[in-house]
C-alpha cells in the first residue's frame, strides 16, 4: 500500500541531522514563501483573500485525509461529509446554541472526532476497495441527508451563520463578521491571518504526529499490518484513532469554510469535494506532510484564478483537466509534486557521486534536515 | 394495498435498471479484480450518445445500438488507455480508486463540454404507456426494463457459461497468469470486459434518463444502487446482481414511503444493505469467498 508514498527512499528518515551544514537554500526558500504568504493579502483584493482562505480550507481537510489515506493507507472517498458535518456544526452551533466562534471550531473537530471514530470502527473490517465504496456511499448521502433532516439544517437553501448583534434598532440576529481588535485590517486580511495561522497549526501537528512513534505506527500498519501487529502495535486502535484524527482535521477544514462563506448549502459538500480533496492529496503528494498543502494550492490556483479565465464555453474543461491529471499523475508520478521533487533531488545528488553521498549530502540526508521554520511549509520531508 | 403494490411495482423497474448497472460492475469485478466507481459516468456518457444519435432522427432503438456500441468503445478505450497502466488494484487499491475517481470527473465534465449544462429529454424506450394488473396501473417502461435486464442477464449467462470466448473470460478472472500461460489473450479479454460492462451500462442509462433528465450527474444516484446491489448479490455474481438489484430497488421505494424519517434519503437503506453486507457477509448473498494464502 506504499504505491502512492512520495518518499523516493526510505519512508521515515532517521531524525538525526546528519549534515552540520547549514541548509542554506532551505531558509531562503523558506523565508521567501513565508514572505510571500505574509505579504499576499495586503496586495490581493478582498475576494482573492477569501478564495485563499478557501484553499487552506482546503489544505486543511486534506492534510487529514492525507493522514488517513497516504499514511495509514486506508482509503476514503468520503471526507467531503465530514467536512460538511464540520461546517454543519460551526453553523449550527453559533446561530442556534451561541457559542463563540473558536470554540465552535473546536466542537466541530471534537464533533468529526466521534464521528470518524465511528466511521473508523466498521472500517476494521472493510479494507481497501470496499472501504472506497463505503466512504463513496457517505459522501453520496450526506447531501441528502442535509435535505431530509431539513428543519434543523434548513434543507436545499442552506443555513447563514447568524448571532444576535447589537444595531440602531434593537438586537438583531445578523450574519457573523470576523473583524480584527484594533480595526487595523480589513475584515478579509484578518480572516486570511487567523485562518492562515490556524492552518500552519494543523500542518504543525500533523509533522509531529507523522514524525512520532504514532506516526511511524501509522505506516507501519500501512505497509504490512501482519507486521505490525507482530511488533506490538495495537493496529485496531491505531487505525481508528488515524481515522477520527483524519476526521478531525476535514471537520476543522469545513469550520474554516463554512466562517469563510458565513453560510452552508447542502451543494457545497457533495460527492465532488471528496473527489478534490484526493485530487489535493495526490497531486501534492499523498505521505508527505507538506503534500496536501501544496496541492491544495495548486487546486485553488488552477480553480479560481485559471479556470475563470475559459470562455464561459469551456469552463467545464475544469474538471475534465483535474481527472485527466489524476490518471497522468497516478501513472507517471503518484508521488505527485512533493515525490517528483525529491526524485530530482535524489537524482542531482547522485550525480555529484560517492564522495558527496560519503559527507553526507546523499538523496537520504536532503529529506533528514528539520525545517527551522515550525511552518514545514517548505520542507518536503515526510 | 394497491398502494403498497403501486410502491412495490416502481421499486421493481428501478430494480431492474439498478441489476443492469449491476451486471456492468460485476463483469469488471470479476475480470479486473476492480470497483469501477465510474462505471455510472461511462453509462451516463453512452447515455448522451444515444440521445445524439436519436437527436439526428434515428429511431430510438437503434440509437440505443448505437449508443451500446459507442459505450463499447469508451469502455474499451478507458481500460487501454487508463486502467491497464496502472496495475493490479488488489496490489494498489489506492492508484487504481484514483484513476476511476478521475475518469468520474473527467468524464462528467466532458459530458459537460461537449452536451453542456442543461438537461436533455430522452423519451422512454417502451413509451409511456400502461398497463393494469390487479387493479395498478404499471408503465410499459417498467415492464419494459425487466424484460431487457432479463434479455442481457441471459446473454451473460450464455456467454460465460455456453461459448468458449466466455470459458476463456472465466479463466483469466480465475487466474490471469495461468490463463495467459495456456495461451489465454488476457489483455484483449480483459479490454471486452470492459467494453461489455460499459455497453450494458448504457442501457441502464437509457432507463434512468426519461424520468429524470439527461444531464451529466444521471448516473451518481444509481451508481451508488447499483453497488448496493452487487454487494448485496455478491461482487462476482452475475445472478446476486440481479436478485440484490430488485432487493435494493423495493427497498429504496418502500422504505422511504412506510419509514418516517427516510422520506428524502432511498439511499439510506442502500447504504445500510452495503455497510452490512461487508461487515457480517462480504461474500455476498452469492459470491464467492476469497481466501487468501499466506
Amino acid at each position: 500500500m506504499s504505491e502512492l508514498t512520495a518518499a523516493t527512499s526510505e519512508p521515515h528518515p532517521d531524525p538525526r541531522p546528519r549534515s552540520r551544514r547549514l541548509p542554506i537554500g532551505r531558509i531562503v526558500a523558506a523565508s521567501i514563501v513565508g514572505v510571500v504568504l505574509v505579504g499576499l493579502p495586503l496586495e490581493s483584493p478582498p475576494f482573492r483573500n477569501e478564495q485563499f482562505v478557501g484553499w487552506m480550507a482546503i489544505a486543511i481537510a486534506a492534510s487529514g485525509l492525507n493522514l488517513l489515506t497516504g499514511y495509514n493507507g486506508q482509503i476514503s472517498v468520503g471526507h467531503g461529509a465530514l467536512y460538511g458535518i464540520g461546517a454543519y456544526s460551526v453553523a449550527l452551533l453559533i446561530t442556534d446554541v451561541g457559542v463563540p466562534v473558536w470554540i465552535a471550531v473546536a466542537l466541530a473537530g471534537v464533533i468529526c472526532f466521534v464521528v470518524g471514530v465511528a466511521i473508523g470502527l466498521p472500517a476494521l473490517r472493510i479494507k481497501g476497495l470496499y472501504l472506497a465504496l463505503v466512504t463513496l456511499a457517505v459522501a453520496t448521502l450526506f447531501p441528502l441527508l442535509v435535505e431530509q433532516f431539513s428543519s434543523v439544517t434548513g434543507g436545499g437553501s442552506g443555513l447563514s451563520i447568524t448571532s444576535p448583534q447589537e444595531t440602531a434598532r434593537g438586537v438583531v440576529d445578523r450574519p457573523i463578521q470576523l473583524t480584527s481588535p484594533f480595526g487595523a485590517l480589513a475584515p478579509d486580511q484578518w480572516k486570511y491571518y487567523v485562518f492562515l495561522a490556524l492552518t500552519v497549526v494543523v500542518f504543525v501537528v500533523t509533522r509531529n504526529i507523522v514524525r512520532s512513534r504514532t506516526g511511524r505506527s501509522l505506516v507501519a500498519v500501512r505497509d504490512n499490518e501482519t507486521a505490525a501487529e507482530v511488533s506490538g502495535i495495537h493496529v485496531a486502535r491505531v487505525k481508528i484513532l488515524t481515522f477520527g484524527v483524519s476526521a478531525a482535521m476535514a471537520g476543522v477544514g469545513g469550520a474554516v469554510f463554512a466562517l469563510n462563506n458565513v453560510r452552508v448549502n447542502p451543494s457545497s459538500f457533495t460527492i465532488a469535494v471528496s473527489i478534490y480533496f484526493l485530487i489535493a492529496v495526490v497531486v501534492g503528494g499523498a505521505a508527505s506532510v507538506i503534500g496536501p498543502a501544496i496541492g491544495a494550492v495548486a487546486y485553488g490556483v488552477f480553480v479560481d484564478v485559471v479556470s475563470p479565465e475559459l470562455p464561459e464555453r469551456l469552463q467545464p474543461a475544469t474538471p475534465v483537466i483535474l481527472g485527466g491529471l489524476l490518471i497522468v499523475l497516478m501513472l507517471v508520478a503518484p508521488g505527485g509534486i512533493v515525490g517528483w521533487w525529491r526524485m530530482l533531488v535524489a537524482k542531482r545528488a547522485a550525480r555529484r557521486g560517492a564522495g558527496a553521498a560519503a559527507d553526507g549530502a546523499g538523496p537520504a540526508s536532503v529529506t533528514r534536515k528539520p525545517s527551522s521554520r515550525s511552518t514545514d511549509a517548505r520542507s518536503p520531508e515526510a | 394495498m394497491t398502494d403498497f403494490l403501486q410502491v412495490l411495482f416502481v421499486g421493481i423497474g428501478d430494480g431492474a435498471i439498478y441489476a443492469m448497472l449491476g451486471l456492468g460492475l460485476v463483469v469488471i469485478y470479476r475480470s479486473t479484480g476492480l470497483l469501477n466507481f465510474a462505471q455510472g459516468e461511462m453509462a451516463m456518457f453512452s447515455t448522451f450518445v444515444v440521445w445524439t444519435v436519436w437527436d439526428l432522427g434515428v429511431p430510438l432503438p437503434l440509437a440505443v445500438l448505437a449508443g451500446m456500441a459507442g459505450g463499447f468503445a469508451i469502455g474499451a478505450l478507458v481500460h487501454q488507455v487508463a486502467v491497464a497502466p496502472v496495475g493490479d488494484p488488489h496490489e494498489r487499491p489506492l492508484a487504481v480508486v484514483m484513476v476511476t475517481i478521475g475518469l468520474f470527473v473527467g468524464l462528467n465534465g466532458l459530458a459537460q463540454l461537449i452536451w453542456g449544462t442543461l438537461d436533455r429529454e430522452l423519451p422512454p424506450l417502451f413509451g409511456t404507456g400502461q398497463v393494469t394488473i390487479a387493479g395498478v396501473a404499471i408503465g410499459w417502461q417498467k415492464i419494459g426494463a425487466v424484460i431487457v435486464l432479463a434479455v442481457l442477464a441471459l446473454g451473460f449467462w450464455l456467454l460465460f457459461q455456453r461459448t468458449g470466448l466466455g470459458l476463456a473470460m472465466r479463466a483469466v478472472a480465475s487466474n490471469s497468469e495461468s490463463a495467459s500461460l495456456v495461451g489465454v489473450p488476457v489483455p484483449r479479454l480483459l479490454m471486452l470486459g470492459w467494453g461489455l460492462a460499459a455497453a450494458v451500462g448504457t442501457v441502464a442509462g437509457v432507463f434512468t434518463a426519461p424520468g429524470r433528465g439527461l444531464g451529466s450527474n444521471l448516473m451518481q444516484l444509481t451508481l451508488i444502487f447499483g453497488f448496493a446491489a452487487i454487494t448485496l448479490g455478491g461482487f462476482d455474481s452475475l445472478l446476486g446482481a440481479v436478485i440484490g438489484g430488485f432487493v435494493v430497488g423495493i427497498a429504496s421505494s418502500v422504505v422511504p414511503q412506510y419509514v418516517p424519517g427516510f422520506e428524502k434519503i432511498p439511499l439510506a437503506p442502500a447504504f445500510i444493505l452495503i455497510l452490512a453486507v461487508l461487515l457480517f457477509r462480504p461474500q455476498g448473498l452469492f459470491g464467492r469467498q476469497q481466501v487468501r494464502r499466506v
